[in-house]
């Protein structure tokens, strides 16, 4: 390979190089500190933490372009915008909340979320072929296997088994899937088969599928509580917010370019019956996110009221296949959740326990876990009102449907008072919990990276910077699960999205290359 | 490779309904078989590339190897548990099994109002009749190691079903998909093991 070639190689791949590293770089820390020394955890942690903003700064500087396109044989890995943006912010979020959680397993949580991030990142360079939504599920599973790993829990042993049940049945739907959108060219031209409509909708079903189990949505919305309750909260956010807003990004790309494609409106069901269970699941996610009394469940259930969102999204995009309302707000969901997470395993790690009712006075004894509470509350409020608050909005618009939309206002008005209610629990008079915990110094490097760390993704997450998450243009289209060159491509139905300036600082971006997966669907001739 | 087509198909179907229905060392030679015919005839053996169809066999001997349970090689154990009359006698317990095996052989032989029309009979046959016996263990079963079984000859019949449609899969397909199995096969078998731990304990 030639000199250009390797650097296009460690461009390409960097997550993924950055991931492999970190099974050399942790045995050699534990080597070179001794197994046996207390320090040697914290050590690993610490390695691997600077290996995951490494991993997104040298993601930011690969960038997504010519230079960064990798081709080897028939194989081509072409990082995409939304990938390398999901790495960027994925390894400072997982850095901090790695160190906020400390303990002997953080190493290992590092290294997990390496590996996830990097799964992402190679799903959405991955151009067509059920090969990203193969590897996004596979990734969930080994993930949530990995991190249940460590001690026999027979609760968190039936949350893997529950996932390997889900991810055996989903690849199955995406591969009807891809049959019928296969069979949509056939039926334009020959009258023995179904109508073009009834077909899309067929895919769109099959395709959604995936979207509403991986994601959590009701009436799979028992598994996502599950991990959230069994699974440590590295593997939780990856395998139940994470992984799910990624392969969304993949979904909603293909039901966009599978709506422009047919004329006639989609047969079926299938849009009002997303919408529905997006509704029903936030409603659901956010009453019982105020009901409960535990900071694990609480987060648990607001994840489940995200991933109603990530539903609306779907349908939205059914509806209005040009809209990018429905790519915008992936992105501010899932930091908003793990700045839950952020939250959660800080004071879980400081106070030892979960329990609203041991909780009381928690904010003025550790006043970063309130910045970072308020951070995440401003994150879920999406305030001051931008292009985030706008795009959900216009989703609930595009939706049609006044009842669905003030559900889902409803919905979202409960999960913030639900937020708010976690605050005020921190003003009360300390409980005895609260008062004997030890606390360390405001001045402080873990306390410092969580206070600074909460600010930063909260201001992505709300749209206070330029990202593409709340900056000006769309997140261009994610891959398609497409089988490769089946079907020429139909002028006319291609989809319209346009594609945005990279994230990252890289300037090489060559206007020849066209964005990664650029929806090439099969639709009728 | 035609030739040895209809041999093959016949062989992953037998393998797959036993995989599903015996218990132990049956199931997992079952698993075994399943995996070599159906990546035989997934990744056709006169295709000069040969880097798909030996990802493939790698992922799931790996898989098997982290799975498999103790004790397995047991020479005596293993020549009574594969003695012909227990397989049949494991067939004849499953009747349903049996039954959903072949409706599913002859439902994939007749070529329904779907693009499948112009696809491979045999591998169509195959794919469907694995999918059909596949699932409804994978969705109903409480037993992991079942469970893990059942998934991986549903997946084996999914991607059979597909590439007598469309063709085998594209490297990174058939790697994805590789380390799929790898990671089915290993995770179901690492879950077992915790819970059998944690029951033994309690």
């Amino acid at each position: 390979m030639t000199e250009v070639g390797t650097l296009t190689a460690i461009r390409a791949l960097f997550p993924v190089l950055a991931a492999l590293s970190s099974l050399a770089l942790v045995p050699l820390i534990r080597l070179w500190r001794g197994s046996e020394r207390d320090d040697a955890a914290a050590y690993a942690t610490f390695g691997v933490q600077l290996l995951l903003l490494a991993t997104s700064v040298g993601a930011a500087l690969a960038g997504a372009g010519y230079l960064s396109t990798l081709k080897v044989g028939q194989i081509t890995i072409d990082p995409s915008e939304p990938g390398r943006l999901l790495v960027l912010l994925g390894g400072i979020v997982f850095a901090v909340i790695v160190g906020a959680g400390e303990g002997r397993r953080a190493g290992t949580m590092g290294q997990i979320a390496l590996f996830g991030i990097a799964a992402i990142d190679l799903a959405l360079a991955i151009p067509s072929g059920i090969a990203p939504i193969a590897l996004l599920l596979f990734a969930s599973l080994g993930i949530s296997g990995t991190a249940a790993s460590g001690k026999d829990d027979v609760g968190r042993a039936r949350a893997v088994f529950r996932d390997l049940r889900t991810v055996s049945l989903l690849l199955p739907a995406v591969v009807i899937a891809e049959i019928l959108r296969t069979a949509i060219s056939y039926a334009a031209v020959d009258a023995s088969y179904a109508t073009p409509a009834s077909l899309a909708a067929g895919t769109a079903l099959g395709v959604s599928l995936v979207l509403i189990a991986a994601a959590g949505v009701f009436p799979f919305h028992g598994r996502l509580i599950k991990i959230f309750e069994a699974l440590p909260i590295v593997g939780s956010l990856l395998v139940g917010v994470w992984i799910p807003s990624a392969l969304a990004l993949i979904v909603m790309s293909e039901l966009s370019a599978l709506a422009s494609s047919i004329t006639d409106p989609l047969g079926g069901a299938i849009v009002p019956g997303i919408l529905l269970a997006g509704a029903a699941t936030l409603i659901f996610g956010a009453v019982s996110a105020l009901l409960h009394d535990d900071i694990g469940e609480i987060v648990g259930f607001m994840a489940v009221a995200n991933s109603g969102w990530l539903a609306l999204a779907a349908a939205a995009a059914l509806q209005s296949p040009t809209d990018t309302s429905s790519r915008l707000i992936v992105l501010p969901g899932m930091l908003t959740i793990s700045l839950f997470g952020l939250w959660l395993v800080s004071v879980r790690r400081r106070y030892g326990t979960t329990s609203i009712r041991e909780l009381g006075g928690w904010a003025r004894r550790t006043s970063a876990n309130g910045i970072a509470l308020i951070a995440a509350i401003v994150a879920l409020a999406a305030l001051p009102p931008g292009a985030v608050l706008a795009a959900r909005l216009n989703l609930l618009l595009l939706g049609g449907n006044p009842l669905i939309a003030i559900f889902a206002v409803i919905g979202q008005v409960t999960l913030i008072v639900a937020a708010i209610r976690l605050l005020l629990v921190g003003f009360t008079p300390q409980s005895q919990t609260v008062h004997e915990a030890e606390t360390r110094p405001f001045a402080n490097l873990i306390t410092i990276s969580l206070v600074a760390g909460s600010l930063f993704v909260a201001a992505a997450a709300a749209g206070w910077l330029a990202l593409e998450s709340g900056g000006t243009g769309p997140l261009p289209p994610a891959p398609s699960v497409s089988p490769a060159a089946s079907f020429d491509p139909v002028p006319s139905s291609e989809p319209s999205v346009e594609p945005t300036p990279s994230v990252s600082a890289s300037p090489e971006v060559s206007p020849d290359v066209s964005p990664s997966g650029s929806g090439e669907i099969s639709p009728a001739p | 490779m035609p030739s040895f087509e209809l041999p093959l198909v016949l062989i992953a179907i037998l393998a797959g309904t036993l995989a599903v229905t015996s218990a132990g060392r049956g199931a997992w030679v079952a698993i075994a078989l399943l995996a070599l015919t159906s990546s035989a005839l997934e990744f056709s053996i006169a295709d000069p590339n040969h880097i798909s169809l030996i990802l493939r066999l790698s992922a799931i001997g790996i898989g098997l190897a982290a799975a498999l349970p103790e004790n397995l090689f047991e020479r005596e154990a293993l020549r009574r548990d594969l003695a012909l009359g227990t397989l049949v006698r494991t067939l004849r317990d499953h009747p349903v099994v049996v039954a959903s095996a072949v409706a599913g052989l002859l439902l994939g032989l007749v070529p329904l109002a779907l693009p499948i029309e112009s696809s491979s009979d045999a591998l169509r046959a195959a794919g469907i009749a694995l999918l059909v016996v596949g699932l409804p263990p994978l969705l109903t079963s409480r037993f992991i190691e079942a469970t893990t079984r059942a998934a991986v000859v549903t997946l084996s019949g999914t991607l059979l079903l597909r590439t007598s449609i469309f063709e085998a899969l594209d490297p990174l397909g058939a790697l994805a998909i590789a380390a799929g199995f790898t990671c089915i096969l290993v995770v179901g078998g690492s879950v077992a093991t915790r819970i059998s731990n944690a029951e033994e304990e309690r």
